[in-house]
């Protein structure tokens, strides 16, 4: 499985809803995410991709959409 | 420190001795306990003017702000209770509440969401013209013994919350706990991220301002945005936590969330929600020589009335942490079905009585006596809790007799979401279930719904759009975090949504 297709998994997994067709729908705004789903987020890209994605560093704005999720786990590959 | 008498007169004491004492911190706004008494005097001063009955409640709505604990202490000064309501809350819960609690006014600390009708609204220039008046009161008027202090709503059966009402006696049996047993420092310096609403908040705030200690708020737009939470939390100087364990598993993720960088932090206390032996091992990790509490208690019982300090022994030799004893002035025990009390080692629903088991729920005498008697002279409470009591006198926790979850340290009734989805027009039945995660707590909340006809494009617009409607019900963190659409719901035998097998499919 390619990276674009785990994060989609762990998103469907996470909001119920297969995003693929919204790859720019804003996951905030529509309450698909929220802060308790964005930790889950993030833990399940440390166990399934190995992404330590600081926390410290994490702007909502830069990981709202499924394609701005899939750009920053390939940046950090 | 000794033991406290009364709560409003020592937290004034320390206001006449110390006026300068810092009372609150609200990100660097530094307010004192001279200013916490003259402003709570003065409101109280101004609430005896208005004539209000005397046992009608005050509704007060705000965030976590210096105003609202000085408007808390205002309205108890004048002799009333305080019903909390969070800001962030739905305005149909505020004219719920405002219905079954027949308050005689409130105080809007944030602008209210909605017109309560004829209810008296103090609020805005009004409001801190009576914070400013420079008025005394005298402790004749304060709440005390069994009057209430505060109301507290919490989700009920039928979308009807419940207001538990705790007195001042309640509350004094709760805060000589804390401080007499959780080894709290002199003065301490505690985190407030919980809403006011959320009884948890009363766990960092009597406490602290008992021991002229200085409450660091860290509000809900901070704790949502991580960046802005980590650059915060090592300024605040913090020696006391309070927190659900679901919000330390956020700070468990970002690695300088250590003894090194928060040198000062000493004492964790988590109630609201299991803490699981993952995250207390996490977290010794981190802060190797903190004193880590896991507390139990249901609002009921005024908070948390069980504890015990995680050390690494105890790490060592549970899988599943224990919830702890029994603080010392209050009784649990299981009833066999013949209403005897059960021997050590029985597992069954927690019964507690005590002085700070509540009198019961506001204006509603059915769901009082459903879950409230009198046990040998003492206020009784059928917490709904599977526990197990070992001849020590420790509590170990299994799970609920009912259909109430724990999510994130909130509490939700399944069936109240049941009722909010059936009645939502977008929904032709649907039913809630909790997905349970590797640590046997609730990850999340999974709504399978039948959607009535509709022209969206997509799932997600669907969705969307049923989250929307069903926030202007609920209480947002009620709302399931999932929706799975399907053709029908299964049935039991007799026609009934056979929740069981949805249970089981979704934590297939």
């Amino acid at each position: 499985m390619n990276t674009k297709e785990t994060v989609l998994n762990i998103l469907a997994d996470l909001t119920g809803s297969d995003v693929s067709n919204s790859m720019d729908e804003n996951l905030f705004e529509t309450g698909l995410l929220d802060s308790m789903g964005t930790v889950q987020l993030l833990l399940q890209l440390q166990t399934e991709l190995g992404i330590m994605a600081p926390v410290s560093e994490f702007e909502r704005s830069e990981w709202d959409t499924p394609n701005k999720i899939i750009a920053k786990v390939e940046a950090m590959q | 420190m000794g033991k406290v008498i009364n709560v409003i007169e020592q937290i004034d004491s320390i206001a006449v001795k110390h006026p300068d004492w810092i009372a609150y911190d609200y990100l660097g706004t530094k307010n004192t306990y001279g200013e916490l008494k003259a402003y709570s005097d003065s409101l109280a001063s101004y609430i005896l003017t208005q004539g209000l009955e005397e046992d009608a409640p005050i509704m007060v709505y705000g965030a976590q702000t210096f105003d609202m604990i000085a408007t808390f202490l205002g309205v108890v000064k004048s002799g009333h209770a305080y019903v909390p309501i969070d800001r962030h809350s739905p305005a149909e819960r505020l004219t719920m509440i405002n219905e079954i609690a027949n308050p005689g006014m409130c105080i809007a600390v944030e602008d209210l969401p909605v017109n309560l009708g004829d209810l008296p609204v103090l609020e805005g220039q009004e409001l801190n013209d009576a914070f400013n008046a420079n008025k005394n009161v005298t402790p004749n008027s304060f709440v005390t013994k069994d009057d209430n202090y505060y109301i507290i709503f919490t989700s009920g059966t039928t979308g009807k919350p419940k207001g538990v009402q705790i007195s001042h006696n309640n509350l004094l049996s709760f805060v000589n706990w804390e401080i007499g047993n959780l080894g709290l420092p002199e003065r301490p310096v505690t985190l407030s991220q919980p809403p006011y609403s959320f009884d948890l908040s009363v766990m960092d705030l009597y406490p602290t301002l008992v021991m002229g200690g200085t409450i660091k708020a860290v509000p809900k737009q901070v704790t949502d945005d991580f960046k802005k939470l980590f650059e915060i939390l090592p300024t605040l100087g913090l020696n006391v936590w309070v927190s659900t364990p679901s919000f330390m598993d956020i700070c468990l993720l970002q690695p300088t969330f250590d003894a090194e960088h928060l040198p000062a932090l000493s004492r964790f206390l988590f109630c609201g929600e299991e803490l699981t032996h993952a995250t207390a091992q996490a977290l010794k990790l981190r802060f190797p020589d903190a004193k880590i509490f896991n507390t139990y208690g249901p609002t009921e019982a005024t908070v948390a009335v069980s504890a015990i300090e995680i050390t690494d022994e105890v790490l060592k030799q549970y899988d599943r942490l224990p919830i702890g004893y029994l603080k010392e002035d209050t009784l649990g025990f299981i009833l066999d079905d013949n209403g005897r009390m059960a021997n050590a080692g029985a597992e069954g629903e927690l019964v507690l009585s005590g002085p700070s088991v509540s009198k019961g729920y506001l204006n509603n005498p059915e769901k009082t006596d459903e879950a409230f008697f009198e046990y040998e002279g003492q206020r009784a409470y059928k917490t709904g809790d599977l526990v197990k009591i070992d001849d020590t006198g420790m509590l170990y926790y299994h799970g609920r007799t009912d259909f109430q979850i724990k999510l994130h340290g909130y509490r939700i009734e399944l069936e109240e979401v049941n009722h909010y989805l059936n009645n939502d027009p977008l929904i032709q039945a649907g039913v809630a279930v909790p997905k349970y995660g590797k640590d046997q707590k609730v990850a999340q909340l999974v709504a399978y719904v039948v959607p009535e006809k509709n022209e969206f494009d997509s799932q997600i617009q669907l969705t969307v759009a049923i989250k929307d409607s069903l926030k202007d019900n609920m209480m947002e963190y009620a709302v399931p975090n999932r929706f799975v659409f399907v053709e029908s719901l299964p049935q039991t035998a007799n026609g009934k949504i056979d929740i069981k097998s949805v249970i089981a499919e979704v934590n297939a």
